[in-house]
């Protein structure tokens, strides 16, 4: 287990080397160049030049590159010079309420998608799995931002149960109105119920034509004890992997969430500094976002070695 | 119960023994086309696809609307005889522009598929074949783009180029090629090791040859199938930026862009300018998922889709 954890987790230092090559590109790819996208089409040659200077921007760019991962070592994230903040203490204020979003939506997301996709798999290929089959294949192919104005349509503008955007203020305020949650909360984890309860449906179906569930039904198990202590068990592990894998598709889906409801994400500072232009804080978040999702993908990938000791020995 | 094996995975593996043997000698490639007819909701998605296609690129020779200057005074108009759909805050009528549309998310999501496609088969098949050390480089760089969520990527690049469908189609296909890499690469190193191709290497034939004509095609299921996914995909991310304003500007229309000045209205009560785009798009993006799904069954290939 040490020895996969020390691979797997190298795997993930050197994935989080290779991000920072392309952030530290997609900075360079701002218009003009840096001084120029952040000092303004109006600023002079004398002013750029001392603004590459004070930044570093004239040196070579390998010089560059290895300032700026000192500088992301040291927690520096760039400066936001149209919000005059730092990255970082901008994302220590939207952080938290991403979490809170992602998090409530996978929890929801995993309790509903589970039993559904049991149900299909006992009931498989009769009008209750035809039906639900059929719904998840609808919501998986439904945009996030529609289903956003939908649920806003139907149940804060048409009947008053829900209001329509999301409480403000700092995660505490949020969590303080959690009927504001609800349709944030459900417009993201509707599409991960659908991808989850596809996926273990099948993975169940997958188990169900394996040796050992021949062997259970031999030995005279109750149809019961195959499906619930052999099937849904040995089905259910790969889920952590696919929880590892939705998150970057996750993420997407928080962003719109975020600007659809107005929720005050990391997502919605992403989209509302792409609308001004602000490129440093968007390298920032894109930064935060590609090492939460390395982070996620070795967790998932370390709780399934857990989960089956067989993956130890793979090499992958 | 005798079986349990009839839900459709287990089929799947099962289903070439239980095939009676004189159609054993039929090519595969008949066989997954006999699976596919047979399976309704394929036909289905096939059918709706060609019809979209017609009312967006038909329809407009049969229905004309005036989709360039805008008629501020008709505005937001409910359905009625004149507008069948209303019009939108600019006053263009809402049917004629849901055709409009259709063009661009059907041309952008076809293009962007393929271009997706042709990186990812030449990429993956490279580095699957290549193997040791440059796989290994070539596989981290695929994992740290895959970091970083697609949406991020898409809006930070139209942040610093201006938007246009060429832009649209070729930035959408290179954000989207990771998936088909990862897919063909698997495959190829398992392929690079089987007889036939080692045969090739034997009779001395060129690596390029053993990746071209014998590597490739014997991933054409695969391809196929995951192609077809990445329509789909494409016509979402599509609708996604134009929703956030970071598609084509008008007057060019746009699902996604139709319902973006569709949530500035919804106060309003102007529900029919949210519900005929986002169907169009759900039904068309749906019509696309299930041919992909019932491509893969019809292959047999057992793909994990992100």
């Amino acid at each position: 287990m040490i020895g996969y954890s020390v691979r797997r987790g190298g795997q993930g230092i050197v994935v989080v080397i290779a991000v920072t090559f392309i952030t530290f590109f997609e900075a360079h790819l701002m218009p003009g160049n840096p001084a120029r996208a952040i000092l303004g089409v109006h600023a002079s040659g004398a002013q750029i030049v001392a603004f590459d200077r004070a930044n570093g921007y004239d040196h070579p760019l390998f010089i560059q590159y290895f300032a700026y991962i000192g500088r992301l070592l040291h927690g520096n994230l760039g400066f936001s010079y149209q919000l005059n903040q730092s990255v970082a203490a901008l994302l220590g204020e939207r952080l938290p309420a991403t979490v809170i979003l992602v998090g409530l939506s996978v929890v929801v997301a995993f309790i509903v998608a589970i039993p559904l996709a049991v149900l299909q798999a006992v009931r498989r290929n009769r009008p209750v799995d035809y039906a639900l089959t059929g719904a998840s294949l609808t919501f998986y192919s439904t945009p996030t931002f529609w289903l956003g104005l939908i649920f806003i349509d139907l149940l804060a503008v048409k009947v008053h149960l829900f209001p329509p955007a999301a409480p403000q203020g700092s995660a505490g305020q949020i969590l303080a109105h959690p009927l504001g949650l609800v349709l944030p909360v459900a417009t993201l984890a509707l599409v991960s119920i659908a991808s989850f309860s596809r996926y273990l449906r099948s993975s169940m179906l997958d188990n169900l034509g394996e040796d050992y569930v021949r062997t259970a039904r031999a030995k005279g198990a109750p149809e019961r004890v195959v499906l619930y202590r052999h099937v849904f068990r040995n089905a259910l592990a790969p889920l952590i992997t696919l929880i590892g894998l939705s998150l970057p598709g996750i993420l997407s889906g928080a962003l719109i969430t975020e600007s659809v409801f107005n929720y005050p994400g990391m997502g919605l500072l992403f989209w509302n500094s792409a609308l001004s232009q602000d490129y440093p804080v968007m390298l920032g978040v894109t930064i935060v976002v590609a090492v939460a999702t390395v982070a996620g993908s070795l967790l998932a990938d370390l709780l399934y070695a857990v989960a089956d000791p067989r993956v130890r020995y793979r090499r992958a | 119960m005798s079986q349990a094996a009839t839900g459709r995975a287990a089929e799947m593996t099962t289903g070439d023994e239980a095939r009676p043997p004189a159609r054993a000698a039929a090519s595969p490639w008949r066989l997954a086309a006999e699976t596919f007819v047979q399976n309704k909701a394929a036909i289905a998605g096939l059918v709706f696809i060609l019809a979209m296609a017609a009312f967006s690129f038909l329809g407009p020779l049969f229905y004309h609307t005036n989709q360039v200057t805008t008629n501020l005074p008709g505005s937001l108009r409910p359905p009625g005889a004149a507008h069948p759909l209303g019009t939108d805050d600019e006053g263009y009528d809402e049917l004629g522009r849901l055709m409009l549309g259709g063009q661009t998310s059907l041309e952008v999501g076809l293009a962007a598929a393929l271009v997706a496609t042709g990186i990812g088969v030449a990429y993956g098949a490279v580095s699957g074949f290549a193997g040791g050390i440059v796989d290994g480089i070539l596989m981290r760089a695929v994992d740290a783009l895959l970091a970083i969520p697609t949406l991020f990527l898409l809006i930070y690049l139209f942040t610093v180029f201006r938007a246009d469908v060429w832009l649209l189609i070729v930035v959408i296909g290179l954000v989207a090629w990771l998936v088909p890499a990862r897919l063909v690469r698997a495959e190829t190193l398992s392929l690079r090791t089987r007889e036939y191709v080692q045969a090739v290497r034997a009779a001395g034939g060129t690596r390029r040859r053993m990746i071209v004509r014998h590597i490739i095609p014997n991933t054409a299921g695969t391809i196929m199938v995951n192609a077809t996914f990445q329509v789909a995909d494409a016509i979402l991310a599509l609708a996604s930026l134009s929703f956030l304003g970071l598609g084509i500007p008008p007057p060019a229309a746009n699902w996604g862009q139709m319902l973006s000045s569709g949530l500035t209205y919804i106060y309003g009560g102007a529900w029919w300018l949210i519900y005929p785009p986002g169907i169009a798009i759900v039904l068309t993006v749906m019509a696309f998922n299930s041919v992909g799904d019932s491509l893969r069954d019809s292959f047999d290939s057992r793909l994990a889709r992100r």
